[in-house]
Formats: C-alpha cells, structure tokens, sequence
C-alpha cells in the first residue's frame, strides 16, 4: 500500500513537472492582478512606516499588523511585536492611511446617459407610448451591479477603498449597497446589504409627479400611506375580525422598514432648496436621514447645524441650474465653479459642521483634482481626512469595522509616497480586506 | 398733373382733314394718357372727399421737421397738406375742424409690423406671416394681407397710419410692403408694394424648437456660416441672370431653367430693393455690415439689440436701425437689466438713423410707447417722436408723402388730446390723405354693445 | 465701455445680491425719504413730501422731517415716491410652474418650491415690483395653492414668503386645461376633460369627494369619542388632494380661477354658491365686461392684462377697456402681468388704462391698493399711509406716464433696487470717458 502512495516520479518527469508547476503558478499570478499585484497572505506586517490612524495622533514610524484581513495591532516601531509568520513590507518612507470610503456613487452601474437633448424622432417615439411611473423603491442595487477589475483599480489609485453603491433612477430610487473594493466578485465585496433607500427630488416625465411640487406631495403622501398602511397591517395582525383586510402594496411594503423602522433613508439635494424641503420632510416624519449631494450646504449652514443631519457633501463643484450663478452667463457660472463651490466644505468646516466627502458625479480623477480643489479652498487637510475615513464608516453604521487604523478593525489601508492630499503623491500599496494590491509607479 | 405732349406728327396728314379733328385728337389721347398717369401714383384712388377742403383750426401742431406751431391751422386738398401755420388764409367753403385744446402731429409709420398677418397668434388657421422652408424670396406680404383685420383699426385708432408689414421665418422671408392703415381691399392700401426684402439671421441665443411640447436644442447655425450661404445663394442669382441676358442677346444660347429664388432676388443684388436684415449679436452685424459692403447692395438692420456695442461702424457703414420690440428681455443677462432700453439711446446718440416698431399685430398700437421707453431712458423726446415719423419716413423713401407736416406731404394728420407718445393720451381724429378715417374698432364695438346691457335694464 | 457693462451688470447684481444677506451693510430698514411727489393712492397726493421709515415700517409723513442718526437719506428731488407694485398673478421665483399631469393636483404646494435664486426677482425690482402672488400654473383645472412673495433679492426663500396673506387655491377653465392648442399623440392620450362641461363637472365630482372624505373622518372622530368604540375602528386614509378641497369647502382657502369667457364665470360663481367657497378673484376675465352685474353681485374681483389679447380664441373678444370699464362699474380690479418681461413695465400697463377711462389715480390703484386688497395684505401695503410696511418705489416721472423709469425698489425699508447706484458701478467699470449716459 505505501508503495503507492510514495512511489516517486522517474528522475526524466521531474523537471518537466516542475517547469509546469512554475508555469501555472505564473500563470495565475497574472491572472489575480493585472498592473497591480494582488496577494493575499494569512499575515502582513507593515512596518518603518509613518501611520495616520485618523482616531489618534500620526506616529511618526510605526508598525500594523494583519491577519486574517484584520488589523492585529498599531503602533510606534518598537512597541509592537512582528509575529513570525508575518509577510514583512518595508514600508519607509511611506505613510499608512486608512482607506478612503466614498459613501456615494453609481459604479458597477450601466448608467444609460439621460439624455436631454432627445432626437425629435426618439422623443415621437417615447410619446407614442403611454407614460409610466419609474419608481423603484424596492429595488436592491447588489443585484444590478457588474464590478469591473479597471474600475476598482482606477479607484484604488485614487485611495478609495470602499464604496457606497446607489440607485440612480425615479424618486424613489431602490437600496444602495456597500462594497469594499477587494477584487470583482460581488459575493466578496459586500459589507452591509442593504444600506440605505435613496430618494432624489426629481420628477418623473409624462406621468404624476413631472414637477418639483408634484414630487413633494407624492413623497409626502407616499410616508402618510406608509403610515396608515403600517397601522392597518398591524391592527390586522393583532385582532383581525372584522377588520378589513389591507391590500398588499409591494410600493408600501418596501417603505415599511424605513418609514416605520427608521432604517436610513438618503436624500439627495442638488441645491440648496433642495435641502430645505429634505429637512422639513425629514422632521415631519421623524426619518433616520442622510443629505448626500449639498454641493450648495454652506448656503443653507445654519438650518444644517440646527438639524444635525448627517451630511456626504459631493466634491462636484458644477452650480446647479437653478442656482443664482448659473443665471447670469457663462463668465458668472464659471467663476462660481472655480472659486465659489469648491470652498463649500471650508465652510461647513468653519461653522463647525461635521460632514463626509463623495465622489458622487466625478470620476476617480475628477475627485482626486476636486479633493485637492477643496483643500486648496480651505479645507484642513485632516479634516478632509476625516471626512473620508471615520464620518462616512459612522454614517454608515460601519464605525466599528472601519473609517480608522485600529485594531480590530478591517484591514483596509494605502499606502502613499508622499502626503495624501499633494500633487505628486501617488499610491503605491492598497490593501482591502487584507488583499494587497500593489501598484508600481508607471512613471507618472 | 401735366399732359406730356403728343407725337402729333406721327398721325397721318391724310387723316387731318381740318383743325377740329386735330384738337379732337389731341383731346381724346389726352384724356387716355390722363387716365394712364393716374394709376401709378401712390396715393391709391379714393372715392369720397378727395377734393374736398378741409381746415383743422386752433390746434398746436407739431409738424416734426420744424419748429412747434403753439396755435395755428392746417389746410388740406386734394389729400395733401396745403398750407400749416399760425395764420393761414382759409378758403371759404372749407370744411372746419375745430381743434383747439388738441395737438396736430404727423400720423406714426410702424417699421416691423404682422398687421393684417395674424389675427389670433394661437390659432394657425388665423396666421399667414411665416411661409414654410429656409429660402423664400418669391412670397410677398401684400398679398396675404388682411385688410379687414381687427388689429388694423385698433393701430389706426392710436395714430398709426401706416405700417410695414413683414414676412418672417427661414433665412430669406419674402418681400415686406408698405401700406397706410386705411382702404377698402388691400390694394388701396399699397404704399410700396414690394419695399424690402426680409432676412433673417441666426438669434442671439439657441433657439429652443418645440414640437407637440419637446424642448429639443436646435443646433445653431452660426451668422457666418450663414452669410457664406447667402453668397452662394446672391452669387446664384447674378450668374443666373447673366445667363439669361446672354441668351436674349444671342438666339442660340438657351436660356437657363426658371430658378425662382434667384429671379426674385434679382432686385436685391442689383442693388433696387433694399433688404431688412434681422440681426442682433454684435459681432453678427459688424459680420452683415461687411457683407452689405461686399454684396453692394441696400440695407436696413431690424433688432440690433447689441447694436450699442457697435454704434460706431453701423453710423460709419450708413445703415438705418429699426429697433425690435422693447416689450422683451435683454437676450445677453451680462448687458445689463436696461440694455434693450438704452440701445436705441445710444445708436441715436452715435448717429444712426433709428426707427422703432411694434413688431406684432395685436400689440400694433402700442408702436408709440416703445418710443417714449426708449426717452424713459435717456433718448430726446424730439427723437423718440422722429423715430416713429419722419425716420421712417426717410428709411423707407416715402418722406416725400409721410412722417411730417409739410405743405405738399400727403394729409395723414392725428388729432390728440396730449403728447403722441404718452400712455393716457386719446387720439380724437386721424386723417389719412385726407381722409377722417373712422376711429370704432372691435374694442370700442364691444364695449358699446355690453354697455347697452346696463340701458336695457 | 460697452464690454464693461456686460461685467458691471453682473458684478452689480451679485453685489446686490450678497449685499442685501448682509443686512447691516444697508439701511437695515431705516430711511428717510425727502422732497418726493408722495403718491398715497389712498390719500392725496403731497407734493415735495417726506417720508420716515423706521425698522420697516412708514413712521411719518410729512414736510421737513428729520431723521434720527445714522439713517440713510434718499433724495427724491421732486421725483414720485408710490407704493410698491403689488403683481396679483406671476411665476416667477419657482421651481417649477405646473404640475401638467392629472386634471386635479390640489395638494401641490407652491409655498414649499419657492426659488430665491431665480434672476426674474431682480427684473421684477427694476420695474418697481415689490410683491407678487405666484402660482401654480393653468395646466390644470385645480392646479394647487399658491404663495405671496416679497421680492426681498439675496435673502433665503423663506423669508420671501408673505405668510398674512390669503392663502389660495389654483382653479383653471378654458383652453389650457382642455388642452386644445396642443398635438395629442399615441402616448399622451386627450386627457378629461376635453371640454368645459367636463371640467365643470369635474370641479364638482372632486368636491363631492371631498365633502364625503371630510364625512368619513367626523364619522371615525365620533366612533373615536364614542363610549364603546368598534375594535375594527381605523382612521380614513390621510388623502393630501382631498384634505385640501376640505380646506377649501370649510373657508379656509380661497380660489383664484383663471377663466377668460364670460359662461365660464357665471358657472364658477355658481359652482362657489353650490359648494359654499369663496372666490379671490377671476384670472384673466377678458370678459368680464359683458357680466359686471354679475361679478358686482357676488362681490368678486378680476385680475387682468390690459391690452394684450388676441392670442387664443377664448382671448378675441377682450377689450382694452375691460379693467376701466369693469373698474367703473364698482369691481375690484387688479393688473397683473403673467410673465417675467411684462411684470417689469406693469407699471406702463396700468397707465394705458388712462386712455380708456380712468384717472391717473383710479390707474394707479390697480397695481397697488387693489391688488394688496386682493392678496388681503391691504392693512400691510400697497398705499403710503403712516403704520404701513414701507414697500415703495420711486420713479423719475409719474409713474402712470410712458416717459417714466424706476429708480428705486425698497421693500420694508431696504433697498432692493438703486438704479443710481448701478450707474456708478458701470461708469466706474467703465474705461471710457462719460460712460453711458
């Protein structure tokens, strides 16, 4: 019996084996990243590097630990220990963040480009359809999307390790989703399923509601029926006799948890009247909201402060059309858009309003020049650290895993040559989840 | 009016028995060149009261062209303005008009008007100013011209007494006309029947098309590009008649195949019938002003709206501005809240010649209140009222006949009791070549009828 | 120097705009205005008048006042000092004009999409435009209520927002809301109703409903109170359309009816008299000539252009005389302007119903006096009278004549609009000498 199972290869098939074997482990190692190498060891330890853990002071040359895709422990150089089956990385001359969380945007999505300026021809035909109600609130945005290897990448060079991914269609627009961006396979990047219902002021076209006061009253009837729905199903549930039975309403039914439960609801503003209307809704219905958008918060800084409303202020400068700037010509809109708009998370940091930064409506190279546009504008620089590590994870309930350096924490980190905010910084190592990606400088 | 001398020697002696014959002759083509020489005139025949005398006395005149006559008289015969002054001879006989407490100015002249195009703007079937198709030289106002519209004695009513009336749309819009506000079929009301040709260029901003409610932005064709093809489409023309006088001249060559747009335009690029540009940008007109120069051919600007900003070059070029309608926003918010107001201030400061218009059909009567818009804000008051007279007058070559109280101008006098230009003012009289023209009109018609409600009580 | 006043004007208005947030930079509510022509509308006319404005409100009027120190002086020359224009029909300063879809919308509220940002407030200063009711549009036959506005430029939207005002209830007749000026497509069938009976009717069928909506919640209060409620006891369901034809039926919102034939008005005055609500006014009633008994009798008012008609067949048998005609008749009549270019010369339309009857002073009433007694602001504004708010304009000649310009804009003491100063920015802006004027 031994014979069998030890019986060695002739002396002839070990090399071939062997040079097969290099093959394939080649082989798969480009597969697992393209550019950036992805590997995953049961242990990292970091170490000789410069470290903003976001919850306590920067230490100027220090150790983390990993294990398992969690942080083991943080600290100065000589006060932790390296475990022996840690994978070393020399890391000086680097600094060690925590990675960047954008609580908004639409990636993964196949967005189709709503296109205002229809052909005549397209425009007949959408009108020789009658008009239908495109409301989602349902829907679960896991489902639709499709991870790309390019887009997670572009993202990682951009710092950004975990994302919000939201609904992007009706008024109600469905339950965002989020992911960490540790490879391109769904099952693998969720963090929290669902997240949030997304609601936009928007209309719909042709059909109930197709104007801004419309959408108001539909949103308001729409939490007054959840309401009644809830305290119809409830009484029914209780004492039944001769009560009559409520009539499902799969609209109502996926409103329940967030309208009764209080489970987040995410408004987006796109102006500054916008916020005013999501804050009186907010406070008539006693919602656990978010505002996302307030690229016009500081307009309204006040009321923001007196609602304390957790805030993801989008680094979208473009003023939105119905805003006084964009009224008056393109020399006014485009000085508001160089000077006036960026300045908005200066000045929320200036009354002392606690807010989160998204990439919502920019891409990875947009937010990277926008980010460092607000910086310039005023925004501390930890503070703009801050708003995209600890303020998002605590919107987003996810304090206690990530948005810090900490232990026992996800092991999301970059790690950068040079400051994170400046010019000519550039991200050299990401790790998601304990996954690390490196990305070699391409002689940028 | 003369009897040109006859070719008497071209009548056979043979026929000439005797002097009487002769003077019979002569009598008879007489007559016939009489009745010949009486249709082209332009004051078309009316039938009553033409000969008649008829003194308004007691009145202030202000005559335009020359000082304001504080109390004095005006004589009219045979349509025209006899004699005016502060004591003038009036023959006996003549009918007298008692005036005093009133004002005597010219009757206004609207430069841009749909009068007798559009009755009910909303209702398709109702409107004829806007022909289908970019290139349409051939189409001519007047002849669509609905001389019994409501709009017409509501304008006439508020001391307009004639009016262009225009075509619009597309690049090339047609021939406009000229015609006084008073006449029994269009034809009577012919001033010039064909006074200029209309182009319109591209809009200051894009133009929003709508189609059963879509807002879709057309692409906008620039004014350059759109010059570059009215040079292709002038350059047609002249090629095309070139051709056709070869062919004349020379029996074998055959003429070319009937190119309409360019056997309408043949005016304009031979330099005969002026054209009215629509055009409002200013790097557009300073593009049209080169363009005119080029093309040699006569021009008058309608718009302008930024003609301020090139006061200069337009007073240098020589062409006249008719001012659009002020009832309207600045298309560019940058120039300012009054920039529509003040453009007219100064282009007339600058010296160009200006003219306003009402731009519209049912709002025809308010033509005198875009003038006193226009000295609201800054424009000399002797201005504005020249702007809606005598410049006019002049732009369209009819200062001979209209836009002031001259003896030998036709007689087309308002009666009013205060300044012309003022909101409050009400027109007592209108006379168009003489003529006291009936001042009811559909406002005044319904108004009767429903104030015989309360009578019937 | 014509470059310079493409950047002036908008350096200007931003400047106004930043400058009225910041209150304390203006007069902050205080003035004193002197040797003006004061045009009270509800008084005589004072010439070389002054007038004291403290904290907003019109303190004295008189000759050779003083001011306590620190207030602002505005030197009137002999210019006239009126009250502010009041425009009893706009939509202007919102985010949105109708909600076009179903035939009965009661339940949007104009007051929650004012839009502070929208650059007509400032047009409509620059034409002496203090206040405005801006609704809900005609798209519709109940469209939604409306809001009164004072055009306060730079200030947050809620601070526009007149809340003593009546508020009101949007109701369309006519063409607009048969939608028979438009192309009906596959998609985008005729909408009910098609005609005025439908609508009519359907005015009426929306208020039974909501008269039986208003029954079922007394029914569920009573069972509520009562000594044994029923176990299967459950509130009616909160339905916002109906809660505010209810507002309407119990009086507490008032309806402005847009309508230009005169069978449309007396049908509407019936339908009020069967449902027991009140109208505000009549939109439009371009014929409103042809029933003054009739409107007379009810006591309701008119709201109206002055001469721009023609435009749609309900409109070919208006007449310029209507306002003054109507207005001699002994109703309420009131100027408006519908549009964001109009509502900069309402001022010149009021004028022209000189020609057509009034006086100078009776035309002024309708774009002041008339309209705040419409809106129910008229103990607040809309005449110069000691106690009143100070919402005035001033003007370089009588406001009724066509030579005339705004100069000023003040709404509750401060100014919105300073023509004199924009002149100063454009000819300091300005490279050539002289600048414009």
């Amino acid at each position: 019996m031994n014979k069998h199972f030890k019986k060695r290869q002739p002396a002839s098939v070990r090399p071939l084996t062997t040079a097969f074997l290099i093959l394939v482990l080649v082989a798969s190692s480009i597969n697992m990243a393209q550019a950036g190498r992805a590997e995953v060891k049961p242990a990292y330890a970091l170490v000789n590097c410069r470290i903003f853990p976001v919850a306590q002071p920067v230490i100027e040359k220090g150790t983390i630990v990993i294990r398992d895709g969690l942080i083991e422990a943080v600290g100065p150089a000589g006060k932790i220990q390296i475990p022996e089956d840690a994978e070393l990385i020399e890391a000086s001359g680097l600094n060690a963040y925590p990675g960047l969380i954008s609580a908004h945007t639409n990636l993964f999505l196949e967005t189709k480009e709503q296109s205002q300026t229809a052909t005549p021809e397209e425009y007949l035909e959408a009108l020789s359809q009658p008009a239908e109600p495109k409301e989602f609130p349902w829907l679960q945005i896991v489902e639709k999307i499709k991870p790309k290897k390019q887009t997670v990448e572009a993202y990682h060079r951009a710092g950004i390790t975990t994302v919000v991914v939201a609904p992007h269609e009706g008024i109600f627009q469905g339950q965002s989703v989020v992911l960490n961006l540790n490879s391109d396979q769904v099952s693998k990047m969720v963090l929290a399923q669902p997240w949030a219902l997304h609601i936009n002021f928007t209309t719909e076209r042709g059909v109930y509601p197709s104007s801004p006061m419309g959408t108001l009253a539909f949103l308001r009837q729409k939490f007054y029926d959840t309401q009644h729905y809830s305290q119809h199903l409830q009484k029914y549930r209780q004492s039944p006799q001769f009560l009559k039975r409520p009539e499902y309403d799969p609209f109502l039914e996926a409103l329940l948890p967030f309208v009764i439960d209080k489970k987040p609801i995410v408004f987006q503003c796109n102006n500054l009247e916008e916020i005013k209307r999501a804050l009186k809704l907010i406070k008539e219905f006693k919602l656990n909201a978010v505002l996302t958008g307030c690229n016009e918060a500081w307009r309204v800084s006040q009321q923001l402060k007196s609602a304390s409303i957790p805030l993801l202020v989008t680094l979208d400068f473009r003023p939105p059309a119905s805003s006084v700037y964009a009224q008056q010509g393109q020399a006014i809109r485009e000085k508001a858009e160089k000077e006036l708009y960026p300045a908005n998370a200066s000045n929320l940091a200036k009354e002392k309003i606690n807010f989160s930064l998204t990439s919502f409506g920019l891409n990875d190279t947009n937010f990277v020049k926008n980010l460092r546009a607000a910086i310039k504008a005023g925004l501390p620089a930890d503070q703009a650290l801050r708003a995209l590590t600890i303020e998002p994870a605590r919107t987003l309930g996810l304090d206690k895993q990530l948005g810090s350096l900490e232990p026992g924490k996800i092991a999301n980190l970059i790690l950068t040559k040079g400051e994170l905010f400046d010019e000519k910084t550039s991200i050299v190592k990401v790790m998601v989840d304990g996954t690390l990606f490196t990305y070699e400088e391409k002689g940028q | 009016m003369k009897i040109k001398n006859m070719k008497v020697n071209r009548i056979k002696p043979g026929l000439l028995k005797n002097k009487n014959q002769l003077v019979f002759l002569a009598a008879l083509l007489g007559l016939t060149l009489l009745s010949i020489y009486s249709f082209p005139l332009p004051a078309a025949a009316q039938t009553e009261d033409r000969t008649e005398v008829v003194a308004i006395v007691g009145a202030r005149i202000v005559p335009v062209t020359g000082p304001v006559i504080e109390s004095g008289s005006i004589l009219i015969k045979n349509g025209r303005i006899a004699d005016l002054g502060a004591n003038i001879s009036i023959p006996s006989g003549a009918k007298v008009i008692e005036a005093r407490g009133l004002v005597a100015y010219p009757g206004m002249i609207d430069s841009y008007s749909w009068l007798g195009l559009e009755e009910i703007s909303g209702v398709r079937a109702t409107v004829d100013n806007r022909e289908t198709g970019r290139i349409n030289p051939q189409v001519k106002a007047i002849e669509a011209l609905r001389y019994d519209s409501m709009h017409i004695p509501i304008a006439r009513a508020n001391g307009i007494v004639a009016a262009v009336v225009a075509p619009s749309g597309g690049l090339i819009s047609g021939q406009s006309t000229l015609v006084k506000l008073d006449g029994w079929t269009n034809r009577e009301m012919v001033i010039k029947e064909s006074l200029a040709m209309i182009i319109e260029l591209p809009a200051l901003r894009r133009g929003r098309g709508e189609f059963a409610g879509f807002r879709g932005q057309q692409p906008q064709v620039t004014t350059e590009k759109t010059l570059d093809e009215l040079r292709q489409i002038f350059e047609k023309a002249r090629m095309y008649e070139k051709r056709r006088e070869a062919a004349r001249k020379n029996i074998l060559l055959p003429p070319p195949d009937f190119d309409e747009a360019s056997h309408f335009l043949l005016p304009v690029v031979k330099g005969e019938l002026p054209v009215i540009f629509s055009v409002h940008a200013d790097k557009d007109i300073l593009q049209t002003i080169k363009f005119v120069q080029e093309e040699k051919i006569k021009a008058i600007f309608y718009g302008v709206e930024q003609g301020f900003k090139v006061a200069k070059e337009i007073k240098e070029a020589g062409i006249p501005c008719i001012i659009g309608s002020l009832y309207s926003l600045p298309p560019v918010w940058e120039d300012g809240y009054d920039a529509l107001f003040l453009n007219p201030v100064i282009l007339n400061q600058a010296g160009v010649k200006i003219s306003f218009s009402s731009s519209s059909a049912s709002t025809a009567k308010d033509l005198p209140y875009h003038a006193a818009k226009a000295a609201a804000f800054g424009l000399k008051p002797e201005e504005a009222l020249k702007a809606v007279t005598i410049y006019p007058a002049e732009i369209f070559g009819v200062d001979k006949l209209l836009g002031s109280l001259e003896p030998g101008k036709t007689a087309s006098i308002v009666l009013a009791d205060g300044d012309l230009l003022e909101l409050g003012t009400k027109i007592q009289k209108v006379f168009i070549d003489g003529k006291e023209v009936s001042l009811e009109n559909r406002y005044t018609e319904l108004l009767k009828k429903f104030e015989q409600r309360e009578a019937d009580k | 120097m014509r470059e310079k006043i493409k950047k002036t004007g908008l350096l200007l208005s931003l400047l106004v705009f930043f400058l009225s947030s910041a209150s304390w930079l203006l007069a902050g509510g205080d003035l004193l205005i002197k040797n003006a022509t004061i045009l009270t509308v509800t008084g005589n006319t004072i010439p070389n008048g002054d007038v004291l404005v403290i904290n907003g409100v019109i303190k004295q009027i008189g000759q050779n006042l003083t001011a306590p120190a620190g207030v602002r002086i505005i030197e009137a020359n002999g210019r006239y000092l009126m009250p502010g224009i009041i425009d009893t029909h706009t939509h202007i300063a919102l985010s949105g004009t109708n909600e076009g879809t179903d035939a009965v919308t009661p339940e949007v509220t104009m007051a929650e999409v004012v839009n502070a940002d929208d650059t007509s407030i400032f047009t409509a200063l620059s034409g002496g435009v203090t206040m405005v009711h801006t609704m809900h549009g005609s798209a519709n036959v109940i469209g939604g209520t409306n809001v009164v506005l004072k055009l306060k430029w730079g200030k947050p939207s809620e601070e526009l927002i007149v809340k003593e005002a009546y508020p009101t209830l949007k109701f369309a007749l006519g063409e607009n809301v048969k939608q028979s000026n438009r192309t009906l497509l596959p998609g985008r069938p005729q909408r009910y109703p098609a005609t005025r009976m439908g609508a009519n009717a359907l005015i009426r069928s929306e208020l039974m409903r909501a008269k039986d909506y208003m029954a079922a919640w007394d029914r569920y209060e009573q069972l509520k109170k009562s000594k044994n409620p029923p176990a299967n006891l459950l509130p009616p369901r909160k339905d916002l359309r109906l809660e505010t034809l209810a507002d309407l039926l119990r009086g507490q919102l008032i309806a402005r009816c847009h309508a230009y034939v005169a069978p449309e008005m007396i049908e509407f005055l019936n339908l009020s008299r069967e449902f027991g609500f009140k109208i505000g006014a009549f939109e439009h009633a371009w014929e409103a000539y042809k029933i003054t008994n009739e409107l007379k009798a009810a006591g309701v008012g008119i709201s109206v252009f002055i001469d721009s008609w023609a435009y749609k067949m309900e409109a070919a048998e208006g007449i310029a005389y209507n306002a003054a005609y109507c207005t001699q008749k002994g109703i309420l009549v009131s100027i408006n302007s519908d549009s964001g270019e109009r509502i900069r010369r309402l001022f010149n339309e009021a004028g022209k119903a000189v020609k057509y009857g009034l006086t100078q002073d009776e035309a002024l009433k309708l774009i002041t006096i008339n309209a705040a007694k419409q809106l129910g602001v008229d103990r607040l504004v809309g005449s110069i009278e000691v106690g009143k708010q100070a919402d005035l304009a001033l003007f370089s000649q009588h406001p009724m004549s066509a030579y005339t310009r705004c100069e000023m804009t003040i709404i509750e003491g401060d100014v919105y609009f300073d023509r004199e100063a924009l002149l100063k920015e454009r000819a300091a802006a300005s490279t050539k000498k002289g600048g414009l004027l």
